[in-house]
């Protein structure tokens, strides 16, 4: 049942998805894809999509346990996400054209969640 | 239609403002709805009209294609309707102003999209007046595109038009019910599907974008956050562990309350060792986090403040690398640690491009076993060997042993070597972004060099802004009260004021210029800068490879500040941030071991002192005046400041360190020493300033002006010479020099001496001398098979045979012809037996008597005797020598005589050459310098010394009575040789060497006393004292057939006249002569 437990042996190969920031390895995300951005970014058995779409590099693991009450996962813009872990920081940012697609195809705003999206608050 | 066009471009459009996706759509078709309704209003303006048709034809358009659709909610419409009518009323003032925006709109569709979105928006009262422009724009657009009516726009119908819209709204939205309804059930299921369908991941991130942070803020009924303790370094085991637990519980009565958990750990965060649980209430954590692993929910729990919580998520952006930046290797374990520059960036900013100098050994060390550890076992692959030193790549080397591997062309100079590229010498590669360094890189200015000097276009590159880019963080920029610092960004900016008190990243100002003066504000150190006025003076601090230089302000660029160096007087720029006002003087002392003055070795010929310390570099004045700026690793060695060091000035005073002196010529500069080296000084001036006041001369080019301690200086005596002299050291001046003979070289005479003890438990017992040192001697005893250690003292050298105490030391030529022992004997008695010596034994004796008699007695009528007696005169030894002589004497002919002196030599010669060694040699110049003229007695001995041995014996031979029996007979060659090799025999060897010396000096001086002498003599001499020494046989003939020429010259008489006669004439020569016999017996 515990899908999103990852052991700390395989934690080294954990990714983030950069729009959503869920933390996944890059098994899961090859053989399920991203449970919240599967539908425009289709990780799903495309290797080069998860490489150029998600990234090793991120901290603050957040372990969301109840997305329609926490705030943190308001804060976070992860209420209405699925359960699971996410970051609060993933390096690296999207390839242009993913993000003009879904930008203009699907009317989502990207925010970077590599930080330099932080807006005065 | 048009319309239908410009919505889709619109829309697509539309992301540059935020926007909601799903409000968007919805928007869209109220509009349209809206328009609908507005045909069907009586009243009616044209564009309404035609709106209207647009939007039938649209809506019904993108229920086909599916688009997402704002799903009409009946509520929001009514409410939109509202306030476009507001809008409407504003905008039909505005139309004008309007008009160009239309065209643009025309062409994009823009305008359509704004509205629609603008519409949507017009649900919150916060954007209520935006939308009001926007609607203008929309009426305005609809004007334009059905230009007939654009008039009925015209701003009169305001009033009008507003109750109108309002009318056509209501019935746009019936007929959109109509319309829905009418659909079959299936198709509004499917549009429903659709719509809904597209929304649900939409509408996260619409909410996302829509409500700003500040919306979000915790309130009191968000969950509070508990900051618990956890084990450092296991944050993300921990949260991990948590998923589980709340995955594994859920749907269990036993569900964890928790709404989340969260770390912010890292290595370098100040949160690491905590995660932070969100929940309702501390219990359920308590329940939640009961046995998880690291986790110490037991200890005391810290609630989080609500106005505290925002921080706990806040992410600071990571400084984007930028090519040109220098970062430091953690990866490939070879180079782990090494500097490396970024050349570009990948696109998703997780892969660097980086350059860094190749550690490569070109296969050196690949050997075929290379598989297997010395112990045959596999070599573990992570195990790294040593690594070879960093070198740029070498496309020769590469081709050496690998040319299969090589790819690429030295006119590219690139190459691809063993699947790795290389660019103009540099490693080239992709590397993740978490496999480099990126903070705390501080690249030394001698890693940077080697970056820098091999540009592409061979000039140096360094680049300062580069380097800054990799230090510069201008957050951490420490600013200290009484700073004046400078607010250059955000709402204070243009503030003025002095720090009083820095918190964190918080400083407090007391401004003091400009309107805010006299208040305190604080304000983040984010956006400061210290604020220098041209003309102070400032020490430059940081990283900067400047620090430390002090300076005085010339010019501010913003927070780029020039200044003029007070050392080296060179303008540098550099950052505002790594400046202090400074209130002392310049240069730092030391780089590592070395610090300013100090001596170092820069070869093994080269010295020099520090005059400058720089970050990383020196540099150095060397002994010929040169100064060169070098890196510390450029130095072989320091050498430790000597306070012995001594030299002697131009007047031959003796200096020393921190002696003050003067140059004599040149500029006469005048210093303190700091340095003394072999024959340079490096004084130091305070009154210069050049080089820190360090100059460079030679000693013999300064006087002295003050020595330090006052030492008596008297510049007019010269030095005291004899006390530098080592000759007089060891031979003290009035010292009998019959200590000379003590110092011997080679092996202790005493040992294979018989002798016998005097004192102590073996009184009296004989024994054989094994070993010696100077003041000891093991003796094997007869009676008893043991050594013991006498002192030599107590011991009483006496002859083996005869057990007559004998004096070794004295008697040493009796013991080089004597004693001289076994070989020395054997040869002499066969030699002997050879001639007509009577008894082997005897001869031997009565030779060794004689032989040293006549030796002495000839170089003792004509020369030993002046010798000593000019030499020094020393009683004992006249004697000494006088009873040899006289022994002689009885002897009788001065063939005999002459002849000893020849064999006498060789046993003289062990023994002499000590002394001459020790007082001849450095005799030269003065009053000693007699006994060097040694080689007058090649002069005078022309006949003498050569012949001393083996010619003037046959010389005398020849004048004598048996002489001339063995003069012209092989024996008498053997015998001039047999003196000579007894000599030899044992003390030869030393002799031997020691012969060329003397024979040299001797041949050299011969020709001065050569005026008397033959000039043949040095050659004679020369050879032999050579034969002497080697004993060679076959030589002897030669001196012999020399030796008759001077005898020949030399009156013919027999030996010891010619010398006489010799040293009767050329007296003083004659006198050097003897001497010299005594240093060629040598």
């Amino acid at each position: 049942m515990s899908e999103n437990y990852v052991a700390p042996g395989q934690q080294r190969y954990l990714r983030a998805c950069m729009v959503c920031s869920i933390v996944m390895t890059y098994a899961r995300f090859r053989d399920e894809g991203c449970p919240n951005c599967e539908e425009f970014l289709r990780f799903a058995g495309q290797p080069d999509q998860i490489d150029s779409c998600t990234s090793q590099v991120f901290e603050g693991l957040i372990s969301l346990a109840n997305p329609a009450k926490s705030w943190v996962a308001k804060w976070q813009r992860l209420d209405g996400y699925v359960k699971g872990v996410y970051a609060t920081k993933v390096s690296g940012q999207l390839p242009e054209e993913v993000r003009t697609m879904i930008e203009e195809e699907y009317r989502i705003q990207y925010i970077p969640r590599d930080g330099s999206a932080t807006e005065a608050d | 239609m048009a319309s239908n066009d410009l919505q889709f471009g619109g829309d697509s459009e539309s992301e540059d403002d935020n926007f909601n996706p799903a409000p968007a759509d919805l928007s869209d078709d109220e509009t349209d709805g809206k328009r609908n309704a507005r045909r069907s209003s009586p009243v009616d303006d044209d564009d309404g009209n035609d709106h209207e048709a647009d939007g039938a034809s649209k809506r019904s358009r993108k229920t086909v294609a599916a688009e997402e659709d704002g799903e009409g909610e009946e509520d929001e419409e009514i409410e939109e309707e509202d306030e476009e009518d507001g809008g409407e009323q504003a905008d039909q003032d505005e139309d004008e102003d309007e008009e160009e925006d239309d065209e643009e709109d025309d062409i994009a569709g823009r305008p359509r999209r704004k509205r629609r979105r603008d519409n949507r928006a017009a649900f919150f009262d916060i954007e209520a007046e935006v939308d009001d422009e926007d609607e203008a724009e929309d009426e305005e657009k609809d004007g334009e595109e059905i230009e007939d009516f654009i008039d009925n726009d015209h701003p009169d119908d305001i009033a009008e038009s507003g109750r109108l819209n309002d009318d056509r709204r209501h019935r746009e939205l019936d007929r959109r019910r109509e319309m829905e309804a009418s659909l079959d059930a299936e198709k509004q299921a499917e549009i429903l599907r659709e719509r809904y369908g597209k929304r649900a991941p939409a509408k996260a991130y619409g909410d996302m974008t829509v409500v700003p942070k500040r919306l979000l803020l915790p309130s009191v009924e968000d969950p509070s956050i508990w900051a618990v303790r956890c084990k450092e370094g296991k944050e993300r085991e921990v949260i991990f562990s948590i998923m589980r637990r709340v995955e594994e519980r859920l749907g269990t009565k036993n569900e964890l309350a928790i709404t989340s958990a969260f770390e912010r750990g890292g290595v370098t965060s100040v949160m690491k060792g905590y995660i932070y649980v969100e929940a309702q209430r501390q219990n359920d954590i308590l329940i939640a986090l009961d046995g998880v692993l690291n986790a110490y929910p037991r200890t005391k729990m810290i609630l989080v403040e609500i106005k505290d919580m925002p921080d706990l998520l806040r992410v600071q952006e990571t400084p984007m690398l930028e090519p040109g930046a220098w970062v430091r290797l953690k990866k490939p374990a070879k180079h782990a640690g090494d500097l490396a520059q970024v050349i570009n960036i990948a696109q998703n900013g997780l892969e660097a491009r980086v350059r860094f100098i190749p550690r490569l050994d070109y296969g050196v060390r690949d050997d075929p076993h290379s598989n297997l550890t010395a112990d045959g076992k596999r070599k573990r692959p992570g195990m790294p060997g040593p690594r070879p030193p960093q070198r740029l790549f070498s496309e020769v080397e590469a081709r050496k042993r690998h040319p299969r591997h090589i790819q690429g062309s030295g006119q590219s100079n690139s190459f691809v070597y063993m699947g790795e590229e290389f660019e103009n010498g540099f490693q080239v590669k992709d590397i993740k972004i978490q496999q480099l360094d990126v903070k705390d890189v501080h690249p030394t200015l001698e890693e940077v060099t080697k970056f820098a000097s091999n540009a592409e276009d061979g000039t140096e590159s360094l680049d300062l802004k580069a380097i800054a880019a990799s230090l510069n963080d201008s957050s951490n920029v420490a600013y200290v009260p009484g700073d004046i610092i400078e607010v250059y960004q955000g709402e204070q900016r243009g503030v003025i004021g002095k720090a009083t008190n820095v918190q964190g990243d918080i400083v407090t100002l007391q401004v003091t210029e400009g309107a805010l003066k006299g208040q305190t504000i604080e304000v983040p150190n984010k956006g400061l800068r210290k604020r220098f006025k041209v003309g102070d003076h400032v020490k430059v601090m940081g990283a900067s490879r400047f620090r430390d230089e002090v300076g005085m302000v010339l010019k501010i660029v913003d927070d780029k500040v020039t200044l003029l160096a007070d050392q080296t007087h060179a303008e540098i720029t550099v950052f505002s941030k790594d400046l202090r006002e400074a209130d002392d003087i310049g240069g730092q002392g030391a780089l590592g071991q070395y610090a300013l003055l100090d001596l170092v070795e820069l070869d093994p010929t080269t010295v020099g002192c520090i005059v400058k310390v720089d970050r990383e570099s020196l540099v150095v004045l060397d002994q010929n005046g040169d100064t060169r700026q070098i890196l510390p690793t450029q130095i072989t060695n320091k050498l430790p400041r000597r306070k012995t060091a001594v030299a002697a000035d131009r007047n031959g005073s003796e200096i020393r360190g921190e002696d003050v002196v003067k140059e004599y010529g040149g500029q006469q500069r005048q210093g303190k020493i700091i340095h003394i080296h072999r024959s340079f000084v490096f004084l130091h001036s305070n009154t210069m300033k050049e080089n820190a006041g360090v100059f460079v001369t030679r000693a013999n080019n300064v006087a002295t002006i003050a020595a330090k301690g006052g030492r008596i200086n008297n510049t007019t005596a010269g030095p005291d010479l004899n006390a530098m002299n080592p000759a007089l050291k060891r031979n003290p001046a009035g010292a009998n020099n019959m200590q000379a003979p003590k110092t011997t070289f080679g092996p202790d005479r005493a040992i294979h001496q018989t002798v016998k003890v005097k004192k102590g438990p073996y009184k009296g017992l004989l024994g054989i001398v094994k070993d010696a040192t100077e003041s000891h001697a093991r003796v094997e005893l007869h009676t008893k098979s043991k050594i013991v250690t006498v002192a030599k003292t107590d011991l009483l050298f006496v002859d083996k045979i005869t057990g007559r105490p004998i004096d070794i030391y004295t008697r040493g030529g009796a013991r080089g012809g004597y004693s001289g022992g076994g070989g020395g004997r054997g040869g002499f008695g066969g030699s002997n037996g050879g001639s007509n010596w009577p008894g082997g034994s005897r001869t031997p004796m009565a030779s060794g008597g004689g032989e040293r008699t006549p030796a002495w007695g000839s170089s003792k009528t004509t020369a030993r005797t002046p010798a000593w007696s000019r030499g020094d005169v020393s009683g004992s030894r006249t004697p000494a020598w006088g009873d040899g002589s006289r022994t002689v004497n009885p002897y009788g002919d001065g063939s005999r005589t002459s002849y000893g002196g020849a064999t006498a030599y060789g046993g003289l010669g062990s023994r002499t050459p000590a002394w001459s060694s020790g007082a001849k040699t450095p005799a030269p110049q003065d009053g000693f310098g007699h006994g060097s003229k040694t080689p007058a007695y090649g002069g005078a001995g022309s006949g003498g010394r050569t012949p001393a041995y083996g010619v003037s014996a046959p010389t005398p031979g020849a004048s004598g009575s048996d002489a001339w029996g063995y003069t012209p007979g092989a024996s008498a060659s053997s015998y001039a040789f047999d003196a000579p090799t007894p000599g030899a025999g044992l003390a030869a060897p030393t002799p031997a060497l020691n012969a060329p010396t003397p024979g040299a000096s001797y041949a050299y001086s011969a020709p001065t006393p050569g005026a008397s002498g033959p000039v043949s003599a040095p050659t004679p001499g020369a050879s032999s004292s050579w034969q002497g020494g080697w004993g060679a046989a076959v030589d002897a003939p030669t001196p012999a057939a020399g030796a008759p020429t001077p005898a020949a010259s030399g009156g013919g008489y027999y030996g010891a006249p010619t010398p006489a006669a010799f040293g009767g004439a050329p007296e003083t020569p004659a006198a050097s002569g003897p001497r010299y016999a005594d240093d060629d017996d040598e």
